[in-house]
């Protein structure tokens, strides 16, 4: 079994953060805890050429480090292509999801490890085979002994069980598989160990979304300026900055600085999930209720309103690029001094 | 999903309002839930909490229809 190892400039050597701008660069046999990786392997594999590659570059220029991998397998024809561990670096992490992704595209099994919270696993859980890690480089040992043993299985062709059974990170793909009893049977028998006390796994594992801390509350409204944002997909008509209907990663701020509200005729949702009959052609202060904060704002119950409102598409929106623009939408409220937002979703 | 403070909006198609009310009724209803939302901005929360448009005390709705 021939393996490609991908590291980052610090595992391969090269240097620190100093040199996270360094191009992919190949280098014959393992490397660093490739080396690890080829004593877990033993007599089973090869690690037959190492990519060592910037943290800053792969994830600033994706395109060229993508070129640059397939062009190693090329030359080396791998079995396998196992990437880092990534520990909890986050870029490190970005760039071995991405290499794994690369990889299963061209056919070529792959494997990383990094922590249950990595960035990485957020962004391409779905198009890779991770295995969780600690934080503790010291722990590299144990962890390239469970690479190569994946490594081993992935390019031996056998498809994997689940995630629980496998100990890999859940990918977000759910498999049908036959089962001897029913549904009905199988929630009844459920429920009775529940009622026993007994340990019960669901079927389905939700994604654990976060919890967020409450802020405080505001102690008054009054002198405060609110801003506006909405999920519903509300743009001038025509949508002139083109939002998607779907899986938006960015939003748009329109200027509503003098208006008393939004008038009928002007405005669109382009929402790809629901009918926007009524917003469209009875009232868009359904999704933007600017006549209502503007009637507060003239009683003094706010202090004013944020001369642009916000708008995304919240349909089938990744959870991260949701993040994304949260934290954007954020930062320019608090440069603007804005103090409190009403978000109107759909 | 993280939400905190949410508001009971009427329906996916019509959050803020209900077409199918007066103007002035639609009009005084998209003001009970802004000012809703006003309520739960200054309302402590341990965890996500709906804020109900019905439990909102109105004063001079007439400012908006």
């Amino acid at each position: 079994m021939r393996v490609i190892h991908y590291v980052n400039q610090f595992f391969g050597g090269i240097g620190g953060e100093d040199h996270a701008n360094e191009p992919p660069r190949l280098v014959e046999g393992p490397v660093g805890p490739g080396r690890a990786l080829a004593a877990a392997l033993g007599k089973r594999g090869t690690v037959v050429a190492t990519i060592i590659c910037g943290d800053n570059y792969s994830v600033e220029r994706p395109d060229d480090t993508n070129a640059f991998v397939l062009d190693a397998t090329r030359k080396h024809k791998p079995n396998v292509i196992v990437a880092g561990p990534a520990f909890d670096a986050g870029r490190y992490g970005l760039a071995c999801g991405a290499v794994c992704q690369i990889a299963r595209e061209a056919g070529i099994p792959a494997v990383t490890a990094m922590v249950p919270d990595n960035a990485g696993i957020a962004v391409y859980r779905r198009h890779m085979i991770c295995l969780p890690t600690g934080s503790n480089v010291a722990g590299m040992p144990e962890i390239m002994q469970r690479m190569a043993e994946m490594s081993v299985r992935l390019a031996s062709g056998a498809s994997l069980g689940s995630a629980a059974a496998e100990g890999y990170v859940p990918t977000g793909h759910r498999k049908d598989v036959m089962l001897d009893k029913t549904g009905a049977e199988r929630s009844v028998e459920m429920l009775l160990a529940r009622i026993r006390g007994a340990p019960v796994q669901s079927e389905i594992v939700i994604r654990d979304y976060d919890h967020v801390p409450p802020t405080p509350p505001l102690k008054t409204l009054k002198g405060v300026k609110v801003g506006i944002v909405t999920s519903g997909g509300l743009v001038p008509k025509g949508n002139p900055d083109r939002i998607p209907a779907a899986r938006a990663e960015a939003y748009s701020r329109y200027d509503i600085g003098s208006m008393p509200e939004l008038e009928t005729g002007k405005w669109e949702s382009i929402h790809g999930g629901y009918g926007h009959k009524y917003v469209n052609e009875h009232d868009p202060n359904y999704v933007v209720p600017l006549r209502s904060l503007r009637a507060l704002e003239r009683r003094g119950e706010i202090g004013s309103i944020y001369p642009w409102y916000l708008a995304t598409v919240g349909n089938q929106t990744a959870v991260n690029e949701a993040r994304k623009m949260g934290r954007q939408i954020a930062s320019e409220f608090k440069a603007a001094g804005v103090g409190a937002c009403v978000l109107i979703p759909t | 999903m993280g939400a905190n403070r949410v508001v009971r909006g009427v329906r996916i198609e019509h959050v803020c309002g209900d077409p199918t009310l007066s103007s002035d009724g639609d009009r005084e209803l998209n003001l009970r839930i802004v000012m809703t939302a006003l309520r739960a901005l200054t309302t402590r929360v341990d965890g996500p909490t709906i804020f109900d448009p019905a439990d909102t005390e109105m004063r001079e709705v007439a400012g908006v229809a």
